[in-house]
């Protein structure tokens, strides 16, 4: 059995400093990685790009938008984190996934000393979620999981879904045309 | 207040009010009565957890045994009984936020009645009073079933 202090010991040791940006949704502080961040933009200037998408399945993904040739899927974070409904204004684009996720506004960066894992009695959603927890000025914020907006599973079901859709789309203009 | 070791004993047992209802905890699992402090909220799906709190340099989870015992949310202005989870070969910190009257009584813990809920682990009898001794793993089980 594991004491309580071997626990600590060995949860300082895996605790490293590391630069977040703080960000809010629907009053709710998150903190998130800087590193897996490439981009932040806001929805304004993304209104052009965004393609509308429609998958009753994944009510948080509403919309795509193209980069590097790629397809981005779109995650509203309010409706990931069953938050209520709010007007996002900035979209964080993520670094090594093909996801963007909808903010309601940016606190600020910082540095936090570690990520404390999240307690074992959390057994639900949030266990994909989050990476573990931050105390910074006093205020214990939960640190997402890049990788918890959408699952490859997700990614897959979303990708097969978008074909479909634009096949679907380009067949019915060739028939009218 | 923090639990003695000598205190701690097979037969020792904490008694606490939660959800309006006076109860029972094996003294050997609670770590102390902390002082009401900050609860943080985030979100998650995980039932009865209301949050944590930072105790001694720890992130705490906050279960509401109260909404499994009487049903009661508890108030903002609360003090938390800090207990000890076994889950599986680890040991995790928790908090039960009580109304701050505790105290610690001996005696021997007697088989639940026929018909109790999973979490009564026994009755101990104190004065006139027969309390309910509580299975705290069962408390939370049977709180994430409701």
């Amino acid at each position: 059995m594991k004491s309580t202090d071997e626990q600590n010991a060995k949860s300082r040791r895996s605790r490293r400093p590391e630069t977040v940006i703080l960000f809010i949704v629907a009053h709710q502080m998150f903190a998130i990685s800087a590193d897996s961040v490439q981009e932040l933009r806001s929805t304004d200037s993304l209104a052009g790009a965004a393609i509308e998408i429609e998958q009753p399945e994944f009510p948080k993904v509403r919309h795509t938008i193209e980069r590097s040739h790629q397809t981005y899927y779109v995650v509203n974070a309010g409706v990931h984190f069953h938050l209520p409904v709010t007007r996002p204004a900035l979209v964080l684009i993520l670094r090594q996934l093909r996801a963007a996720v909808l903010v309601d506004r940016i606190e600020r960066m910082a540095e936090i000393s570690g990520v404390y894992p999240l307690p074992q009695a959390f057994t639900g959603e949030e266990r994909s979620w989050y990476r573990g927890l931050a105390y910074l000025d006093d205020v214990v914020i939960p640190v997402v999981h890049p990788a918890g907006f959408l699952s490859p599973e997700e990614f897959h079901r979303l990708d097969r879904a978008t074909k479909a859709s634009v096949s679907q789309s380009e067949m019915e203009s060739a028939v009218q045309s | 207040m923090t639990m003695a070791a000598d205190n701690t004993g097979r037969n020792s047992f904490v008694l606490l009010h939660v959800g309006g209802k006076r109860v029972a905890l094996p003294a050997g699992i609670v770590g102390e009565l902390a002082p009401p402090v900050r609860l943080h909220t985030f979100p998650h799906t995980s039932p009865l957890v209301a949050g944590v709190i930072v105790r001694r340099g720890r992130i705490v989870p906050v279960y509401d045994a109260g909404l499994v015992l009487g049903g009661k949310i508890s108030s903002s202005q609360r003090f938390y009984l800090i207990a000890r989870r076994q889950l599986g070969k680890t040991i995790e910190w928790s908090a039960i936020p009580v109304n701050g009257e505790c105290e610690l009584a001996t005696g021997e813990m007697q088989p639940p009645g026929t018909g109790r809920p999973a979490y009564v682990a026994g009755t101990l009898a104190v004065g006139q009073e027969s309390l309910d001794v509580l299975n705290l793993e069962a408390l939370v089980a049977a709180e994430a079933k409701s």
